[in-house]
C-alpha cells in the first residue's frame, strides 16, 4: 500500500499537469481534433486523486485532513472535481487551463511536501469532523472557481470595452455565461461554506470544551460567508448585474485567501491540529 | 477525360462585367438547348454575382474553347468582353476547379456558404433539361461531397467575415441568450437589413426598425416579423433595447452620449450593446465611457472581419487537401470505366458457352439433376471469373497506370475474342455504377 501511495503521489502532479497543458492547448488552439480528449483525462486524474484519497485514509487510519499537504491535495481534487461537474453541467470547455491551474499549484506543493502520518489526535477520527472538513473545502473551491470566472468576466469586459478581438474574445463564453457560472459557484461554495459552519457549531462543543466563538478562524469564516450572503443577496434581491457582482465575488475570494493565511500562520486557534 | 470548362470570375474581370453575364435561371435554361445542339453532349452552366462558368462534354473532339464563349455571349450579348477574361479548364484541371468552388475557397469571401448551394442548383437545372449524363452526375455528386466536408472538416466557414455579420458576433459576446433580448436597428437601407436579418437568424426575441421613410421601415419589420418605433419618437424608446444597431446615412450623430446615460438610468445598468456601422457615424462614440455600455464602430468590427479572413486563408490547406483526397477518389472510380465493358464481356462470354453446354444435355438427365447441373456450373463460372474481376477492378481503380490497364484488358479481349460481346447498349459508367459492389454476389 505505502508503495502504492508514493506511485500515486509522483503520479498525481503529472497527470494534472497534462490535463492543464491539454485544456491550455484547446483554448490557444481550439483544434476540432482535441474533441473530448481534455475532459477524458480530467476525469481519469480524479478518479485517480480518488483512490490515492482512500488509500490514504485506508494506510494511515483516518481521513487525509489532519496536515496542511493532505488538505492541499483534497482542495485540488475538489477544485477538479467541481469543474468537472460545471463543464459537464454547461458543456463550457474553454475556460477549463484556469481552473485546473489551482489544482496543479496544491497537487504539486502536496506531493512535494506530505509525509507519512500514523499518529493523529483523537479527536480528528471524528466522522462529522470529516463531513465538516470535506464540505468547507469543497465551499472553498467553489469560491476559487468563482473568483476564476471573475477574473474571466473582468478580462473579457474590458477587451470588450478597448476593442481588443484577440484570444479571450474569441475564446471565452460570453459576459452573462461567465457571471453566472461565477455566480452559480459562488451559490454553491456558499452553501457548503454554511453548512461546514453549522456542523462546525454542532461539533465544537464535544470536541473542544474550552472554545471560544471569538477564535480568529471562525469569525474569519464567518467573514468570508457573511460577504458572499450580502453579495448573493443583492444579486437576488437588487439584480446587481455583472461587474457588480463580479467585485463581489472578487473581494469575497481576497478576504477567504486573507483569513486563510493570516488563521493558518499568524493567528492562534484550535484549528491548528498540526 | 475529356472535360472541358471556361470561367470568369472576380479573378478575371470586373465587377460591371461580371454583374453583366451574371445569367438568372431562365437565361441558363435558354443557353444550355444552345450548347447542346452546338457543343456539349452533357454539361453544366454555373452563374453568380460572382461567377459564370460553363462545363461540359464535348460532342466531337478538338473542340475551340472559344466556341463556348461564342454560345454564352451569343445568349447573353455584353458589349467589352473579350476571351482573356476567360480562364480555361481541361480534364482533371477542370474537375479539380469544380470542386475547388464548390469548397468555397475559390469564392470572392473565402468559405462563401452559397456557393455549394449554387453549384447544387446548378447541376438540377441540368439534370431537368436532359443535360446531365453519369460521369456528370457522379463529378458534381463528389464536388457537392467536397463542399459539406470543407465546412465539417474545417472551419473554412467560420467566423463573420461581412461588418453586419461581426456585429451581431459581438453581441453574442455579452449575451448568452438572445431570445430573451430586444433590438433595435436604425435605418433600413442595406446595412440595416443585412443586420436585422443576421439578428432574426441569431433568433433575437423581438426586432424593432426604425427609419425616417416609415414605409421603408415597415418593409423591412415585415421581412424580420418585427414591429416599427417611428424615427421621431426613438430616443424616448432607447431604454427598451439590449442591442442597437445603427446603419443610417445621416451625416448627423443620431444618438448622443448623455441620452444614452438616460436610457441606463432607466435600464437600472443592465447592459446595452451600440453597433454603429454608419458612415458617418450615428453614435457619439463617447458613450463607450458609460459602465456596461459596450459600443462599436465601423473600425472595431473591421478588425473582427479581418481576423476572420486570416482565419479562413489558413484553413485553405487543409480544404486543398479534401479537394485532391476527392479527386483522387474520383479519378479511381472514372479509370475503372475502361474495364467495366471488358468485364461485362467475358462474364456474357462464359455465360453463353454454359447456357450452349447445359442445352446440350438438357434432354439426357432428369429435371431434378439438370436443376443442379444448372446451379453448380452457375456457382463454377462465378468462382472461376471472381479473381479475373476483381483484380482487373483493383488494378484500374489504383488508377497509377491507365496504359497499363488498358493492355491488360487488351490481353483478355484477344485471348478470349471478347469483340464479339457487347455490353447491352447501357453507357459504360451506367454499368460500372450499376455494377459497383456486385462482384461477391457474382
Amino acid at each position: 500500500m505505502s508503495q502504492t501511495i508514493t506511485t500515486l503521489n509522483v503520479l498525481l502532479p503529472l497527470l494534472y499537469l497534462t490535463s492543464f497543458t491539454v485544456y491550455l492547448y484547446d483554448f490557444f488552439k481550439e483544434q476540432k481534433a482535441v474533441g473530448n480528449v481534455n475532459r477524458i483525462i480530467l476525469f481519469i486524474t480524479i478518479i485517480v486523486h480518488v483512490s490515492y484519497l482512500l488509500a490514504l485514509t485506508v494506510e494511515y487510519d483516518h481521513p487525509p485532513i489532519t496536515t496542511k499537504f493532505e488538505i492541499f491535495s483534497i482542495i485540488a481534487c475538489s477544485i477538479a472535481f467541481s469543474y468537472f461537474i460545471l463543464e459537464l453541467l454547461t458543456d463550457i470547455r474553454g475556460t477549463g487551463a484556469f481552473i485546473i491551474l489551482f489544482s496543479v499549484v496544491f497537487q504539486v506543493i502536496s506531493s512535494i511536501f506530505i509525509g507519512p502520518n500514523y499518529k493523529v489526535p483523537e479527536v480528528l477520527r471524528n466522522r462529522l469532523l470529516g463531513l465538516h472538513v470535506i464540505s468547507a473545502l469543497l465551499g472553498y473551491s467553489g469560491i476559487i472557481i468563482s473568483a476564476v470566472y471573475g477574473v474571466l468576466f473582468w478580462l473579457l469586459y474590458r477587451n470588450l470595452k478597448e476593442n481588443k478581438f484577440g484570444l479571450i474574445f474569441n475564446r471565452l463564453p460570453s459576459l452573462e455565461i461567465l457571471e453566472k457560472l461565477s455566480y452559480y459557484a459562488a451559490v454553491i461554495g456558499f452553501i457548503l461554506l454554511t453548512l461546514a459552519i453549522v456542523i462546525g457549531i454542532i461539533w465544537l462543543p464535544k470536541a473542544f470544551p474550552d472554545f471560544s466563538y471569538f477564535d480568529p478562524k471562525l469569525t474569519g469564516t464567518l467573514f468570508v460567508w457573511l460577504v458572499y450572503g450580502v453579495g448573493i443577496t443583492s444579486k437576488w434581491i437588487a439584480n446587481l448585474y455583472g461587474k457588480k457582482f463580479i467585485i463581489f465575488s472578487l473581494i469575497g475570494f481576497i478576504v477567504a485567501i486573507a483569513s486563510l493565511i493570516v488563521t493558518n500562520s499568524l493567528a492562534r486557534t484550535f484549528h491548528s491540529f498540526y | 477525360m475529356n472535360l472541358i470548362g471556361i470561367s470568369i470570375n472576380h479573378r478575371t474581370s470586373s465587377l460591371e462585367l461580371r454583374e453583366a453575364l451574371h445569367l438568372n435561371r431562365d437565361e441558363i435554361v435558354s443557353l444550355i438547348p444552345l450548347l447542346k445542339e452546338q457543343i456539349f453532349s452533357e454539361g453544366v452552366v454555373i452563374s453568380t454575382c460572382n461567377r459564370t462558368e460553363i462545363l461540359g462534354f464535348p460532342q466531337t473532339e478538338g473542340l475551340d474553347v472559344n466556341s463556348i464563349i461564342g454560345s454564352l455571349l451569343q445568349a447573353k450579348p455584353i458589349d467589352g468582353i473579350k476571351p482573356e477574361y476567360f480562364t480555361r479548364f481541361f480534364s482533371c484541371g477542370a474537375v479539380k476547379h469544380l470542386f475547388s468552388v464548390a469548397s468555397g475557397i475559390d469564392s470572392m469571401v473565402i468559405g462563401d456558404s452559397q456557393i455549394l448551394g449554387q453549384v447544387k442548383e446548378a447541376f438540377e437545372i441540368s439534370e431537368d433539361l436532359d443535360f446531365a449524363g453519369s460521369i456528370s452526375r457522379r463529378i458534381f455528386d463528389t464536388a457537392i461531397k467536397v463542399g459539406k466536408r470543407a465546412i465539417k472538416e474545417t472551419t473554412i466557414g467560420e467566423g463573420a467575415v461581412t461588418v453586419s455579420y461581426a456585429s451581431v458576433q459581438v453581441v453574442e459576446k455579452i449575451f448568452a441568450n438572445l431570445e430573451k433580448k430586444s433590438a433595435l436597428v436604425i435605418g433600413a437601407g442595406e446595412s440595416g437589413e443585412l443586420a436585422a436579418i443576421h439578428l432574426r437568424d441569431k433568433g433575437v426575441g423581438k426586432i424593432t426598425i426604425s427609419n425616417r421613410t416609415i414605409e421603408r421601415a415597415e418593409k423591412l419589420a415585415e421581412k424580420v416579423h418585427g414591429e416599427i418605433v417611428p424615427f421621431q419618437f426613438l430616443k424616448e424608446h432607447l431604454h427598451n433595447f439590449d442591442i442597437i444597431i445603427s446603419a443610417t446615412s445621416s451625416n448627423e450623430l443620431i444618438i448622443h452620449a448623455d441620452e444614452i446615460k438616460t436610457a441606463m438610468k432607466k435600464r437600472k445598468g443592465t447592459p446595452v450593446v451600440l453597433m454603429d456601422i454608419a458612415v458617418p457615424r450615428d453614435i457619439d462614440p463617447d458613450v463607450r465611457k458609460i459602465d456596461n455600455v459596450f459600443y462599436h464602430d465601423m473600425d472595431s468590427l473591421k478588425i473582427i472581419v479581418d481576423q476572420n479572413m486570416q482565419k479562413r486563408k489558413e484553413q485553405i490547406p487543409l480544404v486543398e487537401k479534401i479537394v485532391m483526397e476527392e479527386l483522387v477518389g474520383f479519378f479511381n472510380w472514372y479509370n475503372t470505366l475502361d474495364v467495366v465493358p471488358t468485364i461485362k464481356s467475358i462474364r456474357s462470354f462464359f455465360e453463353e458457352i454454359r447456357l450452349d453446354e447445359l442445352e446440350k444435355i438438357k434432354n439426357k438427365v432428369s429435371d431434378e439433376d439438370f436443376t443442379k447441373i444448372e446451379d453448380m456450373t452457375r456457382r463454377m463460372v462465378g468462382r472461376l471469373l471472381h479473381n479475373p474481376t476483381v483484380k482487373l477492378r483493383g488494378f484500374a481503380e489504383s488508377g497509377a497506370n491507365i496504359k497499363e490497364v488498358l493492355t491488360n484488358t487488351l490481353i483478355l479481349k484477344e485471348l478470349f475474342n471478347l469483340e464479339d460481346f457487347p455490353t447491352n447498349g447501357k453507357s459504360d459508367a451506367e454499368e460500372n455504377h450499376n455494377s459497383e459492389g456486385n462482384d461477391e454476389k457474382n
